[in-house]
């Protein structure tokens, strides 16, 4: 399409999954993206916008000692992330620290904080507390729901409270409330559910399958948005967790995750295996789709694609907004290829 | 002495003129005269008033001469002489007049004298006479007076005895049904009734009040006989109103047998449509005439009457309406509507001012708009019905989805066009109502088919349970593991049935309303905007391509529950070393069966051969095939190296359209799902982490899955390479990707097709 070569590109040397935006990096704009090999030593890499932001460039490069499956953030330190990892056999999650001079050092190591071992379970995410300086974490296993006391100067964590997900339940991933910092949401097989982690107690569950991705709308409370397999994208409102309050179709193949846009309403980003990203500018309103439903057609869902992104050479698992600035997404591809894009044009429409 | 003669002579003409003027009413010759003297004007002239003697004799001395004047001399003398003894004779003549009158006055007095006796005379008898007729008179006055009294009492006795008379009389009356002779004796009598009825003619009044009571009741059976003329029950109408009987109840009750009458009318569309109408017909005669009779009995009632027509008509519309509601022909509808249409024509006939035609005219076209309305449910329904088919059919064993689909076709096609065919009927037919109705039924034909379309989209959207608002039955149906087993098919359906639509019917009908409807005249050109086949069959076009989407994401997740389960379920870093193919083939397979078969019943086959498609992969699948010859040698080659190349490869290839556009066809549709289904593989095998056996399990998979995928999905290029792929991902995936070695591959697969 038009934009297609507007993107600007980094190459990771190997497959990746997971790339995250520093958010509290206030000065830069910079990413972390984490690689997915099995028998080679994994890196993560930080990568920064350059000022101009026409260049994407290496800021640091660290090996990590596992694959890496999932890596997030710090929101209140820029040197501080998680990732959850795996040997090929087990899984685990790490919370490592950027070593301080690392542009000087020859091949700087990784400063692991602490890692989050839990007994049993294949471990899927880790949620920092959604903003500002928190000791709590998250972290989600296929079966159990943890949280934790994290303390950074002392370099333990320690389970606070934790909750199973049920007999038969296979929790996949979840998401942190930033307007309610005492519920969060997971995805399993065949529901969204949200725990009250204050008391560590499921509270209420949406029924919707194979969820892939969830995530919630930064600037509205209540309102969800999850990507699902084969089903695309779904908007929802807690309030009426029945029906979504949107559809959008999603990929062509599956929809792999979907992430809201910090800053603009109803932009929304989802990524899939058909190698595209598509740009989606969905209406949160719940008057106004009340009014659009009546009018039930297939071609609104054409309408609210503002762009599909194709140019990409395999599935795209890691996709992430800048929290810096907001009208520019990275997104990762299973061969390693960051791409960096600015949706300015879009929204200028609106 | 000239002097002297001339005043005589003057005098005496002037004396002669007057007394002639006095004594002839006619005044010319002493009017002439002046005139003839004034008209001569000469003074000469003796007899002209302005005679002036001096200038006379002037005159006549200069002119004439002697003997002359002399002659006139003598001739003067003459003539004074005659005047002289006419005057005399004047004089005396009326000397004897005034004696004769004189003489008479004097007659006069003496008889005017004996009168005055005479009448004093009369004056006397006069009186006298005067007296005595005054005491004639005075004698007379008292028989006089007795023989007015008789008079009274007689008149008095007639009366009473007629009051007497009166039970017999108004028996005789009854007897012989003079009821107007009996009401008018009655209403008569009726003063003294009231006066004296209490006392004296107690009997009489009771007699005749019986009769009287039997009158009124005769009178209102009158007035309830059918069979009686009009004339005879107006009668007994107005007669009962004299007799001040409550006529408003009469009125009531009479309208009561009239409604009851109505109830009688009925209209049995069914019962008209095989059998004549006459007694339909009769029954409505019968109340038009029974309407006019009433009209004319009471002729304040035309309110009432309207009323209960419109009752009539209204009932009549009400049974159309819910007639029109069940399925039926457009010549059952004009056949009910035209018998409808005459009774209110006999009715506007009564009715005059009442305007029963407006009325069900307006009843009419609710009616029609029903039936129109009714029509389209009705379509509506079988398509449903048709649609809903497809979905019994795993209950009720094979149900072909080739039958279902051309049934549905049918009906949508068929009925659109027949219904069509009806409305031309009806428009044809000249139908008086129907002919004033008839833009309206244009309107809302237009207006029917393009709401028609409108539903029946939301409808097939239903149906696919794509439209997720909560509480429509279809989605009941859907639930509760249906969906799962049913409802691809019924989609697919839906897909092709869309397409069909927007490509077939839509412009069918378009051109068959415009056809008939329009050529009448151009003004109809107006209305076209009620009924847009584009926007509709720009819908149906979306809608079938949503439905295919629906269908082939239906399958592809069906596919992808069958793979999760197998890779969610085991641990694949603790594989055992593989015995056989694994059963999910199986599944896989059997599943793209069912889809191949489905799509073979209901799409078309594809004309053009993917001529670009294989060419697209073919070089692709060479490299494939290299790469992968590669990494079953080279397996021990550093990661890096590995890596380098698949991105080369895929750098030098071309890029596999895995996502190409869905078109109308079985290839593509297969090729379709085929290909999403491999590429959930894929997905699913990144997801893992393989030992040596787990990837040798997967190999011998992918192995055994070439041969029938190719026969399935006929581009075998698109499925080396599909499947390559999900081997490299194995690899990928894999600390120890070291697959088996080829005969003992073979034989596995060769042992899992003897199985068999």
């Amino acid at each position: 399409m038009q934009a297609a070569s507007s993107g600007i590109g980094y190459g990771l040397k190997y497959q990746a999954r997971c790339i995250s935006d520093v958010k509290a990096d206030t000065d830069h704009t910079s990413f972390l993206a984490g690689t997915l090999s099995l028998k080679e030593e994994n890196e993560v890499h930080l990568i920064r916008l350059s000022s101009s932001g026409t260049e994407l460039f290496c800021e640091g490069l660290f090996s990590h000692p596992n694959e890496i499956w999932d890596l997030v953030s710090c929101p209140f330190d820029q040197r501080i992330f998680s990732t959850v990892h795996s040997n090929g056999e087990s899984y685990g999650a790490s919370i490592w620290q950027i070593p301080e001079l690392y542009g000087e050092l020859n091949s700087p190591q990784l400063e692991r904080i602490t890692s989050l071992d839990t007994d049993a379970g294949k471990i899927k995410c880790v949620l920092w507390w959604p903003s500002g300086r928190h000791d709590k974490l998250i972290s989600i296993n296929d079966e159990n729901l943890y949280l934790w006391n994290l303390d950074v100067s002392k370099k333990t964590a320690q389970v606070q409270s934790q909750d199973s997900a049920g007999m038969l339940q296979k929790l996949s991933g979840g998401a942190w409330d930033p307007h309610d910092v005492s519920s969060v949401a997971a995805t399993c097989e065949s529901y969204l559910q949200f725990w009250d982690v204050r008391t560590m107690k499921k509270t209420s569950t949406i029924e919707c399958s194979h969820v892939r991705s969830v995530d919630y709308h930064p600037k509205k409370k209540h309102i969800l948005v999850t990507a699902e397999h084969e089903s695309g994208i779904h908007i929802w409102d807690l309030r009426n967790p029945k029906v979504p309050i949107q559809e959008l179709p999603g990929h062509t193949h599956w929809t792999w995750t979907v992430k809201c846009n910090p800053e603009y309403d109803g932009l929304i980003l989802s990524a899939g295996t058909d190698s595209t990203v598509n740009l989606w500018l969905a209406s949160t309103n719940l008057d106004e789709l009340t009014t659009e439903r009546q009018e039930y057609s297939p071609t609104r869902w054409v309408d609210s694609l503002l762009h599909t992104y194709s140019d990409f050479e395999d599935s795209i698992y890691g996709l992430t907004w800048s929290s810096r600035e907001p009208w520019i997404f990275a997104s990762l591809s299973y061969d390693g290829r960051v791409v960096v894009e600015s949706v300015k044009p879009f929204i200028s429409r609106k | 002495m000239e002097t002297d003669e001339a005043p005589l002579d003057d005098k005496a003409r002037r004396m002669r003129d007057l007394l002639s003027s006095f004594y002839t009413p006619i005044p010319s010759i002493s009017s002439n005269s002046p005139n003839d003297f004034s008209r001569h004007a000469s003074p000469d002239d003796i007899n002209s008033p302005t005679f002036e003697p001096d200038q006379y004799m002037n005159v006549l001395a200069h002119k004439s001469n002697l003997e002359a004047l002399l002659q006139k001399h003598v001739e003067m003398v003459a003539e004074i002489k005659n005047l002289d003894t006419d005057l005399q004779m004047l004089v005396y003549e009326n000397y004897n007049k005034f004696i004769c009158a004189t003489d008479t006055i004097k007659r006069m007095k003496s008889n005017i004298l004996g009168m005055e006796a005479n009448m004093e005379q009369l004056l006397e008898k006069i009186l006298s006479v005067q007296s005595r007729s005054d005491n004639v008179n005075t004698s007379l006055s008292e028989n006089r007076e007795h023989i007015e009294k008789l008079h009274r009492t007689c008149n008095l006795l007639r009366k009473i005895q007629f009051i007497y008379d009166l039970p017999d009389r108004l028996s005789k009356c009854i007897k012989h049904e003079a009821y107007a002779d009996a009401v008018k004796f009655y209403t008569g009598a009726m003063p003294i009734f009231k006066a004296y009825g209490d006392s004296s003619f107690q009997d009489c009044k009771r007699a005749s009040e019986e009769a009287i009571a039997t009158i009124v009741k005769n009178l209102q059976e009158k007035l309830f006989l059918d069979s009686e003329s009009m004339q005879v029950r107006a009668e007994a109408a107005v007669l009962l109103k004299q007799l001040n009987f409550p006529v408003d109840n009469l009125k009531a009750r009479l309208l009561e047998k009239l409604k009851v009458s109505l109830m009688d009318i009925k209209l049995d569309p069914e019962v008209i449509q095989n059998v004549s109408s006459s007694a339909h017909k009769e029954a409505v005669h019968e109340f038009v005439e029974a309407i006019r009779a009433f009209k004319t009995i009471f002729p304040d009632s035309a309110k009432q009457m309207v009323k209960l027509a419109q009752d009539l008509v209204t009932k009549h519309f009400l049974i159309i309406n819910e007639y029109v509601k069940t399925r039926i022909h457009a010549t059952d509808l004009l056949g009910v509507l035209r018998i409808v249409w005459s009774d209110v024509l006999i009715m506007d006939e009564v009715l005059q001012d009442a305007s029963i035609s407006s009325y069900s005219l307006e009843a009419a076209e609710v009616a029609i708009k029903l039936y129109i309305g009714s029509v389209y449910s009705h379509l509506m329904q079988d398509i449903s019905d048709s649609l809903l088919k497809v979905l019994k059919r795993d209950e009720a064993g094979e149900y072909p989805l080739e039958v279902a689909l051309e049934a549905c076709i049918n009906v949508v096609f068929r009925g659109g066009r027949n219904f069509l065919h009806d409305i031309h009927k009806i428009l044809d037919d000249n139908l008086e109502i129907v002919d004033k109705l008839r833009d309206l039924i244009i309107d809302s034909v237009q207006e029917g088919f393009q709401e028609f379309f409108r539903q029946l989209e939301v409808r097939f959207q239903l149906l696919s349970g794509r439209n997720s608002s909560p509480g429509t039955q279809i989605q009941g149906l859907t639930e509760g593991g249906q969906r799962d087993k049913v409802l691809p098919s019924l989609v697919l359906v839906l897909a092709q049935l869309s397409v069909f639509i927007a490509q077939t019917t839509i412009p069918k009908i378009t051109e068959e309303l415009a056809a008939p409807f329009y050529s009448d005249s151009v003004r109809y050109y107006e209305y076209r905007p009620t009924f847009a086949p584009e926007e509709i069959s720009q819908k149906f076009k979306v809608a079938g391509e949503s439905f295919l989407h629906l269908y082939v994401n239906m399958k592809t997740q069906r596919v992808s529950l069958i793979l999760h389960k197998r890779f969610a379920t085991p641990n694949w870093n603790k594989h055992k070393e593989p015995r056989e193919v694994h059963m999910f083939v199986d599944l896989f397979l059997q599943e793209l069966k069912i889809i191949g078969s489905e799509a073979r019943q209901i799409l078309p086959q594809d004309i053009r051969k993917h001529k670009a498609d294989s060419n697209g992969s073919t070089s692709s699948s060479k490299s494939n095939s290299f790469r992968e010859d590669n990494r079953s040698n080279n397996v021990q080659k550093g990661r890096n190296q590995q890596l380098l190349e698949t991105h080369l490869a895929k750098l030098f290839k071309q890029k596999v359209e895995i996502f190409r556009k869905v078109e109308y066809t079985q290839e593509s549709v297969i090729i379709t799902i085929v290909k999403l289904c491999l590429k959930s593989l894929q997905e699913f095998v990144r997801l893992q982490t393989f030992n040596r056996s787990g990837f040798q399990q997967i190999h011998l998979d992918i192995q055994f899955l070439r041969t029938p995928l190719k026969e399935i999905a006929e581009d075998e290029a698109a499925m080396d390479f599909l499947l390559d792929e999900v081997v490299v991902a194995a690899v990928e995936r894999c600390l120890d990707p070291i697959p088996l070695e080829s005969p003992i591959l073979d034989r596995l697969i060769q042992a899992k097709l003897a199985k068999e």
